[in-house]
């Protein structure tokens, strides 16, 4: 039962995009349309759950009984690196279309700050080996849900008369921020 | 209009021309978390300057040693190690601050603009070009995380780095200490610079047509004169 | 083939060069982030516990916990840093009670992240001044949108119910566990 509180708290009450600004770049960038953000969040959702069990793995079975604590951040991050250049290849061989879809945003999924804070989060709150699995499916899907929302909106904005001076970027955060608003009416419907 | 290729262009160009967060929309994970005072954000971009301009000096000495293959790899190493001296110095000797960054600090290891900054600039150019561009673009981060954290704090706890500035009667908006207000504050930045840029645009564009209207007319002049 | 060797040559130099160097800032490091966490864990002790001159940490249990002595060394109470769920995330405080944990001389907030202006109120004195004196038995009870009318109850904040509520529940959680404790002898 509390493993999918886990599931729910990363996914919606503490949406990683909405509530901890993890992710931001990749939720400007490839939102704007819906087929593309959905893509680019299954990309994101699975090097999540992925980096989640490996960097448990690191951390508590390496780092911890060798005291080498410190180099908690450079694992991670190569991990993260080495596992982005791995499911490019692996999207490349299986669909080209979508390889030429996510093009450049693919392997900026390395520098999307939702997967370190990931694999931070979870050394922080000191999850065990399931609780991180089901965190790292929640952040996942959550970021799915932010980005894809934002892509349906921003669809239904391009038919709209934005002000020249707002258009891009300007509007989308500000409707992040409104979809952030709305997203703070889940707060305290789960305490973990 | 500087001189592009001076020394003193290489600092500069990151305060406005090529300010990595309202030009290239570079950092913002950051921007919008710790922006909640001016104090957190001037400490997030002094901390990010830092592992900014030294990353980029020891990858602008390594460049030419580094095969292409394995460069990024190399990069981020070099990164995150600054990154975690950063966190180690700053949870020693400035625990407070360390405490109300929080995570943020090692999240500067993914931070786009020190390797968007190394892929682009450090790993092409010389050492002092390389440290002058650090230097002007965390100078640019810096002005643009005070402004925000600035209005911000103003407007949510009436202060601005713990002074208040606001009277009493004002009641703070709670909204810009949330999540919601950073997004709205810097998307109504951003407009507020893009309104300009479109503004000085929109006047280069008058000024052109104006002086094509202008030869035009001193062209029928003249035709007129001839005949 | 060269090429590989030399790719395998820089990194491995990185690599070295990374490893000592953070090893070398971790141990510079370590001890100072450990002082500073004893500084304001005494900072902590002393604030619910005034009276205080001295404290020492309860050995061989699994809670951390705190006894504390006036000038002539007599144990007059005891300093325990607790903490729980709260609304928003977790919260952090530490609560001083006298020696048969029947009432609580103080309670203060170390960490919290509730919503700020709301529930964060908990951290200010016209809501942390009810626990001076409060009984705990048979544990501490909360009344909302009146003012309380028994030795063990206190007033919920308006608007911040569910963060008052916790901030009962974590002491409630915490005082119980040293009760225990102390039933079977161990402090």
């Amino acid at each position: 039962m509390e493993l999918i509180l886990i599931f729910l708290s990363a996914a919606i009450v503490n949406n990683f995009v909405l509530s901890y600004f993890l992710g931001i770049c990749p939720f400007i960038g490839v939102s704007n349309k819906i087929s593309s953000a959905f893509s680019m969040g299954m990309a994101t959702t699975f090097v999540m759950s992925i980096t989640a069990i490996v960097s448990w793995l690191i951390y508590n079975e390496i780092l911890l009984p060798n005291n080498l604590d410190f180099l908690q951040y450079v694992s991670f991050i190569l991990v993260i690196a080495s596992l982005v250049q791995f499911v490019e290849m692996v999207i490349k061989k299986v669909s080209q279309p979508l390889y030429r879809a996510l093009g450049i945003f693919l392997p900026l999924i390395t520098t999307n700050c939702a997967i370190l804070g990931l694999a931070l989060f979870i050394v922080l709150k000191n999850y065990s080996f399931l609780d991180s699995i089901f965190f790292g499916l929640g952040a996942g899907v959550g970021f799915t849900i932010a980005i894809t929302l934002m892509a349906g909106i921003r669809e239904e904005l391009d038919l709209a008369d934005v002000p020249p001076s707002m258009k891009g970027v300007p509007i989308t955060l500000i409707t992040a921020g409104l979809l952030a608003l709305a997203f703070m009416g889940f707060a305290g419907m789960i305490t973990i | 209009m500087a001189n592009k290729n001076t020394l003193s262009y290489e600092f500069v160009k990151g305060l406005w021309d090529q300010n990595p967060i309202l030009k290239q929309v570079l950092g913002t994970c950051p921007t919008l978390a710790v922006t909640v005072s001016a104090l957190n954000g001037i400490a997030m971009a002094l901390a990010t300057t830092f592992v900014l301009t030294f990353s980029s000096l020891i990858i602008s000495i390594v460049r030419k040693i580094i095969p292409n293959q394995v460069r990024i790899a190399s990069y981020i190493v070099i990164i995150a190690t600054f990154v975690t001296i950063v966190d180690y110095v700053m949870k020693a000797a400035f625990p407070d601050l360390s405490k109300a960054l929080g995570p943020y600090i090692p999240l500067i290891v993914v931070n786009c603009i020190i390797l968007g900054r190394a892929e682009a600039f450090a790993s092409k150019n010389s050492p002092i070009r390389s440290v002058l561009d650090a230097l002007g673009m965390g100078a640019g981060f810096l002005l643009a995380l005070f402004i925000l954290g600035s209005i911000r704090e103003l407007l949510g706890s009436r202060t601005i780095l713990g002074y208040q500035i606001l009277p009493d009667f004002y009641t703070p908006w709670l909204v810009m200490i949330l999540p919601a207000g950073a997004f709205i504050t810097l998307g109504l930045l951003f407009g507020l610079v893009n309104l300009y840029n479109l503004s000085k645009e929109s006047k280069k564009k008058s000024e052109i047509i104006k002086q094509y209207l202008e030869q035009n007319q001193q062209d029928k002049i003249n035709l007129a004169e001839e005949n | 083939m060269k090429n590989v060797i030399q790719m395998l040559i820089v990194l491995t130099v990185i690599g070295i060069i990374s490893g000592v160097s953070l090893s070398e800032i971790a141990i510079w490091a370590n001890p100072k982030i450990a002082v500073n966490r004893a500084k304001e864990t005494e900072k902590a002790i002393y604030r619910v516990q005034p009276k205080a001159k001295s404290f020492k940490k309860v050995d061989k249990i699994d809670l951390e916990l705190y006894q504390v002595f006036d000038e002539n060394n007599l144990p007059i109470g005891y300093a325990f840093p607790y903490e729980g769920n709260g609304f928003q995330g977790k919260i952090r405080l530490i609560v001083g009670l006298n020696d048969s944990l029947s009432v609580i001389s103080r309670v203060e907030i170390l960490e919290q992240v509730e919503t700020p202006g709301l529930g964060s109120k908990i951290t200010e004195e016209s809501f942390l001044k009810q626990f001076i004196d409060l009984l705990t038995s048979p544990q501490i009870e909360w009344v909302k949108g009146s003012p309380p009318n028994k030795p063990n109850e206190i007033q919920t904040i308006t608007a911040a119910t569910i963060s008052s509520k916790s901030v009962v529940a974590i002491l409630n959680d915490g005082i119980n566990k040293l009760k225990k404790l102390k039933e079977k002898g161990e402090i």
